[in-house]
């Protein structure tokens, strides 16, 4: 039983991992832009969830709302005023400029917030479950799960059927080919920037809801994410989808196995992707 | 230093020179710091003493990753896992089976050596950016490992009680003499490579792998090896650096903040050559030590100083030095002095 | 000079320090086939990428409907009227032939709807068969199809083709020639630019030959004889073949 409480509270996890890594999908998988500060972004915005939700009293769905709006504007800045400048076929100074980024968001929130770990308060909905048996099942992990899905087939869809995601797809293919053809990428890549990001504003405040956040937890989230997008296979929305929730599952497993495991057992997972499947569980050989 | 190369079938001699009077002059400069560096116990201070081991650890560690990100295309975030791996081979060989501390500095390095052929099979699949955070991930494996293996007394760390058979003396020479080992080693090493014959294909690598390829140039079996080089190179510094501190914990060998050190250095300094490391390091160290203080808000400033220097300034100050003048202090370059229509 | 759709003036184009074309004039009017024939190195692409916006010239270089536009990015070219097929084909892999086509169709040029994607798939009917399959699964004929479906959905009413036959069969070079007349047909400029000299001569109303960065030879494709492109396409002294 406790297997089995291990694998559903994993795909649940998964869920939230779903969050970080749908925006990294987009930007590693899909633009091939490397973001080192795609852990601190999300942390960042769940610090001023905290802030405003307790400076305001806002509940979780009206600081959702604002939220969403502040973290797709930070993404479209940030595609404007730094990636697009270091977008290239060389990866080194994409990754620099962004890493650069990161000590700098991680230091200034240390500074902003002091280092103490924080959350949003839900009003109660933290900490309401559902009893099945022996097994118990949160309602807040639940919703995020929901939510975590929904993105996935919106971006989906979104790039498969819309003139954005066609812009997109073909940017990222050939740039200069694009441009050729109308496709102005500088302004595309800014608003999938923005999406992408935008994304993170709900996985901060799902976060924020779920447990804890601190200056300091970006990396962590960012090595999540980004090992869910190459366990499910590059390029692909819902096998990121997927591979967060191997992921969730593995940390879960090795949890119940011993508690010093849990994380350790997502990355040997990961691991042994990249050994034995480097493609990734739903790629394309 | 000119050397005559004959070229059989009668066409006239050429005269290649590689060495330049700047270069003699560094390397007089570095030879004799390398002097007061070793002769230090008998004319500096404890704290003086310390500080310059860790300057030395921050050139060696930061020369390894320029190594590898500049000359192999290797961009790693993920070095920590090396130095740490080492230091901690390092206080198990010394604390644990009895080994000779200064012995056991060289022994170590079979650690770092060992992970990385498995940490490049796994790794050298992932194409640039997705090989940096492959790195990171394979530090923190390492690091949850030492954290739950008792051997090394999990989470709590370790101490380096059997240095306390030396005298405070005794031990400064034994380090002094280790840094100034590690900085032939690893700055000497890579100037050594560089001027032999894989320095041409290195220099080559850097500017563009795909036609140093089609010029048969081993790109990967080159890029192995350049990759097993900086993690012993980086393993050294590690181990050195916590034989200075005698005190180890899985937080503090495995951090991040030895990526972010060798980052900052070699893209303030300059990428892809020995001198922008060097005065990479001479800024970082001044720069912490006078701004140190201010904590986090000094890391927010090297944070901004490093993406602004991937924005504007890919080749940091030494690119910026060598617009104005020309005075290699690592003279690489091989020049036709005369020859040709002779 | 004033019917001239596009137009370009005295226009250089440099690599860094290297210079690659030497005061270019060059003009196309509505309805016209005009190739641009050289050697390998002889600055054909870069002229097509200096009147795209690729690489930056000054504004007065280049002229559409007589207003000033070089230096303009490639997605205001397209959106003013240029189209093109470019070197390679460079189509969008990982998407089906239809969606290459959309992203044309979503970035048309305004005030023109000459073309719909039935009417490139009557002008090559293979594509409509192949319409759901990814572009790397096609032929190297089909692909320059698509990639010239896709530059004529961009609605041009200049289209600049970068050496479309490369690296094709005769029968499937002759198959996509056969098009051209229909696009002209609809009143669409042509440029095209070629190495094969025959294939050029034979399709084009007027040609202009490069050597080196600059126009050696321009005229009615009718009147110039074989050895004047000779001389003009390898520079003087060299002996006609």
């Amino acid at each position: 039983m406790q297997w089995l409480d291990g694998f559903i509270q994993g795909i649940l996890l998964g869920g939230l991992y779903a969050q970080y890594a749908l925006g990294m999908a987009l930007m590693f998988g899909v633009m091939r832009i490397v973001n080192i500060s795609h852990g601190d972004l999300m942390i960042l915005l769940a610090l001023i969830g905290v802030s405003l939700s307790v400076s305001f009293g806002l509940g979780p769905f009206v600081l959702l709302l604002v939220l969403v709006p502040i973290a797709a504007a930070i993404g479209y800045v940030l595609q404007r005023g730094i990636l697009n400048r270091v977008v290239s076929q060389d990866p080194l100074p994409s990754i620099i400029a962004t890493f650069g980024l990161s000590i700098a968001l991680q230091n200034a929130m240390q500074q902003i917030w002091s280092a103490d770990t924080r959350s949003i308060p839900g009003g109660g909905i933290e900490q309401a479950s559902w009893q099945i048996g022996t097994i118990f099942i949160g309602v807040l992990p639940v919703i995020v799960l929901i939510v975590a899905t929904a993105l996935t087939g919106g971006i989906d869809a979104l790039l498969r059927f819309t003139k954005f995601g066609r812009a997109l797809r073909a940017s990222a293919a050939d740039v200069e080919a694009a441009a050729l053809t109308g496709v102005n990428p500088q302004a595309v890549y800014a608003w999938a920037t923005a999406l992408a990001v935008g994304i993170l504003g709900f996985a901060a405040v799902f976060q924020g809801l779920r447990s804890t956040v601190a200056p300091s937890d970006g990396p962590a989230q960012l090595i999540y994410a980004f090992e869910a997008v190459i366990i499910g296979g590059m390029g692909s929305i819902w096998g990121a989808f997927l591979g967060s929730m191997v992921l969730g599952v593995s940390q879960a497993i090795g949890f119940r196995i011993n508690p010093g495991f849990g994380i350790l057992a997502g990355h040997l997972v990961f691991l042994a992707v990249l050994a034995f499947r480097p493609q990734g569980i739903f790629g394309r050989s | 230093m000119t050397m005559s190369i004959n070229i059989p079938g009668g066409l006239p001699r050429a005269r290649v020179r590689s060495q330049t009077v700047s270069g003699i002059v560094a390397m007089i400069i570095g030879i004799g710091l390398l002097a007061a560096l070793v002769a230090m116990p008998w004319w500096a201070g404890q704290g003086t003493i310390r500080s310059v081991v860790e300057l030395c650890c921050y050139i060696a560690i930061a020369q390894m990753w320029n190594l590898l990100a500049g000359y192999g295309g290797l961009v790693s975030v993920g070095q920590q896992a090396f130095s740490g791996v080492a230091a901690y081979m390092m206080f198990a060989l010394a604390q644990n089976m009895g080994v000779n501390p200064f012995v056991a500095v060289p022994l170590c390095l079979i650690a770092p050596a060992i992970l990385a052929v498995p940490t490049y099979a796994l790794l050298h699949r992932l194409d640039g950016p997705y090989f940096a955070i492959g790195t990171w991930v394979v530090a923190e494996v390492v690091r949850l490992l030492t954290t739950n293996f008792s051997y090394v007394n999990a989470g709590a760390g370790m101490s380096l009680r059997v240095m306390t058979q030396y005298s405070a003396h005794e031990r400064a020479i034994g380090v002094t003499i280790l840094c100034a080992l590690m900085l032939l080693v690893t700055v000497g090493g890579t100037y050594w490579l560089l001027r032999s014959r894989y320095g041409l294909a290195l220099t080559a690598m850097r500017d563009n792998p795909v036609s140093a390829a089609s010029q048969g140039v081993n790109v990967s079996r080159l890029r192995f090896l350049l990759f097993v080089a900086g993690a012993v190179g980086t393993g050294l510094a590690g181990a050195i650096y916590f034989m200075a501190q005698l005190r180890i914990t899985p937080d503090s060998a495995y951090g991040p903040q030895w990526a972010t050190v060798a980052i900052f250095i070699v893209m303030i300094g300059g990428i892809g050559s020995i001198e922008g490391v060097l005065i990479g390091s001479f800024i970082y160290f001044f720069a912490d030590r006078w701004f140190g203080e201010y904590g986090a808000t000094y890391l927010v400033v090297l944070g901004v100083l490093t993406l602004l220097v991937a924005l504007f300034a890919r080749g940091g100050v030494w690119s910026l030095v060598n617009k104005l003048v020309d005075a290699p202090w690592f003279p690489t370059r091989r020049v036709l002095v005369s020859g040709g229509g002779q | 000079m004033s019917a001239a759709l596009l137009s370009t003036h005295g226009l250089k184009a440099f690599y860094g320090d290297f210079q690659a074309l030497f005061g270019i004039d060059f003009e196309v009017a509505p309805g016209e086939v005009v190739a641009l024939i050289g050697a390998n190195g002889a600055g054909k692409s870069t002229f097509l990428k200096s009147v795209m916006g690729v690489i930056r010239v000054a504004p007065e270089m280049v002229l559409l409907d007589g207003q000033p536009t070089g230096g303009a990015a490639s997605h205001h070219m397209v959106a003013k009227g240029v189209g093109i097929v470019p070197e390679g084909r460079r189509l969008f892999t990982g998407m089906s032939v239809e969606d290459n086509l959309r992203v044309a169709i979503d970035h048309s040029a305004g005030g023109n709807d000459t073309w719909s994607l039935g009417r490139v798939y009557e002008l090559f009917p293979i594509l409509e068969e192949k319409r759901r399959d990814l572009v790397q699964s096609l032929s190297g004929g089909q692909q320059q199809m698509v990639s010239i479906g896709r530059a004529l959905l961009n609605q041009p009413r200049v289209l600049l083709c970068d050496e479309i036959s490369l690296g094709l069969a005769p029968k499937v070079i002759n198959e996509i020639y056969a098009a051209i007349p229909s696009i002209s047909a609809a009143g669409t400029a042509i440029v095209l630019v070629e190495q094969d000299v025959g294939l050029a001569k034979k399709a084009s109303d007027r040609l202009y030959c490069m050597l080196e960065g600059k126009v050696t030879l321009t005229g009615k494709s009718a009147d110039i004889s074989r050895e004047d492109i000779s001389a003009a396409y390898f520079g003087a002294g060299h002996a006609v073949a």
